[in-house]
């Protein structure tokens, strides 16, 4: 497993190097100069001058790549723009947000979704297939809902119509209640997405497996039929349901952006975007930087869960 | 014995061909019930965005501060916006924007991936290593992060969006053509025509693309679909298409100021994202089992 894990790690470098590469190249892409770009064209040539040479842009392009890459290494990534504050000041404080509400949206809906798609192919293969087909309906319709308008119509029904979750105010980590009730609203739209992925291929894969003849067998023996279904057809329709989270982690983090910025939720989702508004590129590509790293993270993480799960599989 | 074996070449040869025989396939779209369903929300769509402007509706553009707010009626079946402004009327042009993104994207996305995906799975080696080198970095960002990144580079406005979208999505088409094209590149009737020294161009050409090129239609027909909901979330955001240029989401960015009293502005137009983002899917479904009748069992 250890050599295993060191091998997937050194595979990972090629990638990291190109992403980062990437984001840096793109940022030094943009039409005309960065300075212009963020200052717009209400700034003298003097200031003009002063501002290339305080973001470190007046030196040859190779010793700009260096000083990117070793201030990545230090967690260095300068200073922001408008503010001025520290970049990496800014991700600790937005990153632990966005974490949360992530790792609580893939917990939630997991364990929902895993249910609902199980029990939706037990009854299949039992012949019921009027919850199958509700539960394949009604999770297209809520896959292919634009997350945006979804928090729109939940913010309108629950925060200006019944009044029961505010959709602004601070995230207070000591106070969990109150934390819980302000970040209810984008958890649920949120896990919405997930499970209706989630539930849709823990369906397919649990149905296929209940054909097995290992299941009959275990029926066969007198095993609760529970007992069958959770027990030994899910752990071995597990595989397909767990590659499917770990993509699905990605548009998870695609509706972070998203939600975040509806709900003015502070983390990294607003801190891009904001950037992005304010055309602070420093604050833009660290952000970004942050969000790739997560992802490759979590991938890597399927991967292991992956192997950990079923020693046969070879990287 | 030897008419046994002409049999087998013959299926596997004629597989490719029975999939292209003109509008054939069209025409069982038609016959397929989920793909039916499917046209027959999205070509009245269709129709309508395409046709908004010669059909009496109110000026989208066209202010009136006497009906602002209105809710929905006969008259304005969206209501209107703050502007008083007709909101169906504004939708449906937005509609149009929408609908070009989307099949823009599709198309350039489906060009792109098929150039490099058989290319990168037919010679394999340095260039195949160099082509999914590429792919890989980029799918290490999530898919509207990365268009988000290149609308903040490229700026707002309709062509820049449909760059940005098309950018995050070709790795995506790539990876998909070149594993089908490995999946295919071994079989017989690929030998069969390397023994009749059939050039590479024409492998690539007559064999191999007419081959994947269902699989890869189904997906441009999702990648239409998601790239309407990219071009609707980034014009929510504020990055895509700008005011007073109407489009799906920037009506929703603007009708959200106003959700308490006219719920009207962001909740309809939403709506019609859906219903289009639904009967895509379904004709992807229907072109799915229409070409592949493998799929029509589950």
């Amino acid at each position: 497993m250890a050599d295993y894990a060191w091998r997937k790690l050194l595979q990972l470098i090629p990638t990291v190097i190109g992403v980062v590469t990437l984001v840096f190249l793109a940022m030094r892409m943009i039409p005309g100069n960065a300075t212009g770009f963020m200052a717009g064209d209400n700034l003298s040539g003097d200031a003009l001058a002063a501002m290339t040479e305080r973001l470190g842009l007046g030196i040859p392009m190779w010793q700009q790549y260096v000083n990117y890459v070793t201030g990545l290494l230090r967690f260095d990534l300068g200073t922001t723009i408008v503010t001025g504050l520290p970049v990496s000041q800014l991700i600790l404080e937005a990153l632990p947000i966005t974490v949360m509400v992530a790792v609580l949206t893939v917990l939630i809906s997991c364990v929902i979704a895993v249910t609902i798609g199980t029990i939706a192919a037990y009854l299949a293969n039992k012949g019921k297939k009027w919850f199958d087909q509700l539960i394949t309906w009604l999770t297209m319709l809520v896959d292919l809902m634009p997350s945006f308008w979804m928090a729109l119509l939940l913010m309108l029904t629950f925060t200006l119509t019944l009044g029961w979750f505010p959709a602004s105010g601070t995230i207070n980590f000591s106070d969990p209640g109150q934390m819980l009730q302000r970040i209810a609203l984008p958890l649920m739209v949120l896990c919405a997405g997930q499970i209706a992925m989630i539930a849709r291929i823990t369906r397919t894969a649990v149905l296929e497996v209940l054909g097995e003849d290992y299941i009959r067998t275990a029926r066969a023996f007198g095993l609760p039929q529970l007992r069958v279904v959770f027990r030994h057809a899910l752990k071995n329709a597990a595989m397909p349901v767990i590659t499917v989270a770990g993509l699905a982690f990605g548009n998870l983090l695609n509706g972070t952006i998203i939600t975040e910025f509806i709900f003015s939720i502070p983390g990294i989702g607003t801190l891009l975007i904001n950037g992005i508004n304010s055309r602070d590129y420093t604050l833009v590509q660290s952000v970004i930087l942050v969000y790739a790293f997560l992802f490759i993270l979590v991938n890597m993480l399927t991967d292991f869960i992956y192997k950990y799960i079923d020693p046969r599989v070879r990287l | 014995m030897r008419h046994r074996f002409a049999n087998l070449t013959l299926a596997s040869v004629s597989y490719p061909l029975r999939m292209m025989p003109g509008l054939g396939w069209l025409r069982s779209l038609l016959g397929n019930r989920i793909g039916l369903i499917g046209l027959s929300i999205l070509v009245p769509v269709l129709l309508l965005a395409v046709l908004v402007p010669v059909l009496p509706f109110a000026d989208p553009f066209k202010t009136n501060v006497s009906v602002s707010l209105n809710s929905p009626s006969l008259e304005h079946p969206f209501g209107t916006d703050k502007l008083g402004r007709d909101v169906f009327s504004r939708t449906m042009t937005g509609l149009q924007t929408s609908l070009s993104v989307g099949f823009l994207v599709a198309g350039i996305t489906l060009s792109f991936g098929l150039l490099f995906g058989t290319l990168s799975g037919f010679f394999g080696g340095k260039l195949d290593r160099l082509v999914m080198a590429g792919v890989d970095i980029f799918l290490s960002f999530p898919s509207l992060l990365l268009a988000i990144g290149l609308v903040a580079i490229f700026g707002a406005g309709f062509l820049p969006v449909v760059v940005a979208i098309a950018i995050a999505d070709i790795p995506r088409a790539i990876r998909l053509q070149r594993s089908l094209v490995l999946g295919i590149k071994s079989r017989a009737f690929i030998d069969a025509a390397r023994m009749v020294s059939a050039t590479p161009g024409w492998l690539m050409a007559r064999h191999l693309v007419p081959n994947t090129i269902a699989p890869m239609l189904v997906a441009a027909s999702i990648t239409a679909a998601n790239a309407i909901l990219t071009e609707a979330s980034l014009s929510f955001l504020g990055l895509g298409i700008t005011p007073p240029e109407p489009s799906l989401g920037n009506i929703i960015r603007e009708g959200q100021m106003y959700l308490q009293e006219a719920w009207w502005i962001s909740t309809l137009p939403g709506l019609v994202i859906l219903l289009i983002a639904i009967s895509l899917h379904l004709v992807s479904d229907g072109i799915r089992e229409v070409l592949d009748p493998r799929a029509r069992k589950s």
